[in-house]
């Protein structure tokens, strides 16, 4: 039942936001501050969830080359950068990664 | 530039084509779903979850890294009141793509808004506000964005076959599907150097906390990371909204453009 119960109210947290700006009665009440500080939840929230998948595999900090997580990462890194691909930068790192 | 001389074929594109084309667009960011997809439905069924509320997951929720995190923390027996906080985190940058969408999407009737609401992911706000700023087409963004729930979906479902078949399926590091999606998302974004400092404070903090096994860690990262950037921007008086100008000047201008040209 708790596992519903989470599911659900998951559900309506995320379709909320989502949503709610679509619609046009709802009037915009974010102020400049407000929009300026949530322009950083995207790569804050984005950074925060690949980081530890990156440096900290198999719950152990690995900041060696020998770590193929942190080896792949930094090529996925330099190639979004260089190129601003972002299907070029996933295909690579990720074949790159099932070799390794 | 293509847009003056497409405009009369565009007049000829039938529904079903922008549809198509929508489907096509996204067909790259649904194959790189897929790994993570099925890590999502193996990992719903590990942390204790039944196929049921696994496929649930995906089919109601639709939000990989909400999904993900959630399961993290529901198999570390957090309660749910930081569940939903962190979802609420994690979830708020939609708030920020319905934002940019509202110009769009609010005219269009109910079921449209709902629809397209609904299917407002990472992915379909790429594809939408990239080569389509000319005229938005709702039929191309449902084409887009039903694939790619479907994708997602289909992937889940693999995941959650797979997972009752295979043991350690996570040990596969399918997770590098993630790091490797965001990297590619966030790395572009970092167009002025607040969001460069967000993106470090974010990095650091949360690898510490993983480290040390905080588990809001997620939490404190993102928000620190955010303060960070913010602060960092209103002291060196770094202009607003550098980095949407890009993006925004493109979407503001052209629908206009378009407009004058029919």
């Amino acid at each position: 039942m708790m596992i519903w119960l989470t599911i659900i109210l998951m559900a309506i947290i995320v379709f909320a936001s989502r949503h709610v700006l679509l619609e046009p009665k709802v009037p915009i009440r974010l102020s400049k501050k407000t929009l300026t500080f949530l322009s950083y939840s995207a790569p804050a929230v984005l950074t925060a969830i690949f980081a530890p998948i990156v440096f900290v595999p198999n719950n152990q900090l690995d900041l060696s080359l020998s770590n193929p997580y942190l080896v792949c990462a930094i090529v996925a890194t330099l190639l979004a950068w260089l190129t601003k691909n972002t299907l070029l930068t996933i295909v690579i790192s990720m074949g790159l990664f099932f070799l390794l | 530039m293509s847009s003056f001389s497409n405009d009369c074929a565009t007049h000829t594109h039938s529904r079903a084509k922008s549809y198509w084309l929508g489907a096509l667009a996204v067909m790259p960011l649904t194959i790189a779903v897929i790994p993570w997809g099925i890590l999502a439905g193996s990992f719903a069924l590990e942390v204790g979850l039944t196929g049921l509320q696994s496929q649930a997951m995906s089919a109601i929720i639709f939000a990989g890294s909400a999904q993900l995190v959630a399961l993290g923390m529901i198999k570390a027996g957090v309660g749910l009141g930081s569940i939903l906080i962190t979802t609420l985190l994690i979830t708020s940058r939609h708030v920020l793509y319905a934002m940019a969408m509202r110009q769009r999407i609010s005219p269009l009737a109910l079921k449209w808004r709902l629809a397209l609401g609904f299917l407002l992911t990472d992915e379909l706000f790429a594809i939408a506000n990239h080569g389509q700023q000319h005229k938005f087409d709702p039929w191309f963004a449902l084409g887009g964005g039903l694939t790619f729930y479907l994708g997602w979906n289909i992937a889940t479902f693999i995941g959650i076959v797979a997972g009752q078949n295979i043991d350690n399926l996570g040990e596969l590091g399918l997770d590098f599907a993630i790091a490797a999606t965001f990297i590619a998302i966030v790395v572009p974004s970092v167009t002025k150097p607040s969001v460069l400092i967000c993106v470090l404070v974010s990095l650091v903090l949360a690898v510490v906390c993983a480290v040390l096994e905080i588990q809001s860690g997620l939490l404190i990262a993102t928000l620190t990371g955010m303060f960070a950037g913010y602060a960092y921007a209103s002291i060196t008086c770094e202009s607003v909204h550098q980095s949407d100008q890009s993006d925004q000047s493109d979407q503001s201008d052209k629908p206009a453009a378009s407009e004058e040209s029919k």
